[in-house]
């Protein structure tokens, strides 16, 4: 109980400077010996968690002092050229063949499977989810590049 | 004599259906091991489910694709079950 308080509270602190996976952390970092003073009996898992506390000091130093908020504004051109290097780094499209406008079926010769590989390499590469519904209309690096593009908001 | 407008190598609702099973399977699969903490596993992960969807993507026999659609979100299921126990 006391540790779910503890946590609570954590959560609140820890909320407007960490995000997704550094605020986990600092949350497991604070609640683990909490749990260590209130559970005396359940000695294992607190061992284990412990033992795991150890561990994560080190990594847990770096993630508090990342800096966030520190990348170039995406724009039109920018966008391509990191839909163009993803897709040249799949290893069943040919580099020489791929062109802005090519067609992943017709032109470059993949299947249904390998483009759903790329819609999540695109995912991937820019950090957001790309809904079923969607992700099977974008057959060209064109459609992709101007579907990103509106998810984030970037205009000419 | 009616003229189907459909060309000849459209595919049948039931293999529609089918594909997109497949494809919503192999979706789902690809992002549940994106949550694979460790690097290695992940890698053989994604090896061994693109592996086999593409090992199987010529099968046309119809209760053989739904066999191996039910293996496919057994082995999903038996992931997700995993990754929620390793990450709690």
């Amino acid at each position: 109980m006391a540790a779910r308080v503890l946590q609570q509270c954590v959560r609140s602190f820890a909320r407007p400077s960490l995000r997704l996976c550094s605020n986990n952390l600092a949350l497991r970092v604070t609640a683990a010996p909490a749990a260590a003073v209130h559970r005396p009996l359940s000695f294992a898992a607190d061992s284990r968690r412990t033992r795991w506390l150890v561990q994560s000091r080190i990594p847990s130093v770096g993630v508090l002092c990342r800096q966030y908020g520190d990348l170039p504004p995406l724009t039109l051109e920018t966008i391509k050229e990191r839909v163009m290097y993803v897709l040249k780094l799949y290893d069943k499209i040919n580099p020489e063949k791929l062109q802005t406008s090519s067609h992943f079926m017709k032109d470059l010769g993949l299947d249904s499977l390998d483009q759903v590989e790329i819609i999540m390499a695109m995912e991937d590469e820019f950090g957001f989810e790309i809904p079923d519904a969607e992700a099977e209309k974008l057959m060209t690096p064109e459609e992709i590049v101007q579907y990103v593009a509106d998810k984030k908001d970037v205009y000419e | 004599m009616t003229v189907s407008r459909l060309p000849s190598a459209a595919l049948s609702l039931k293999q529609f259906l089918h594909r997109q099973k497949v494809l919503g399977i192999y979706r789902n699969m690809l992002r549940t091991i994106r949550r694979v903490p460790d690097e290695a596993d992940r890698k053989f992960l994604r090896d061994w489910a693109r592996d086999e969807f593409h090992r199987n993507k010529n099968v046309t026999h119809e209760d053989a694709i739904r066999m191996m659609i039910t293996q496919a979100s057994n082995h999903l299921e038996e992931l997700q079950k995993s990754l929620a126990l390793a990450h709690s």
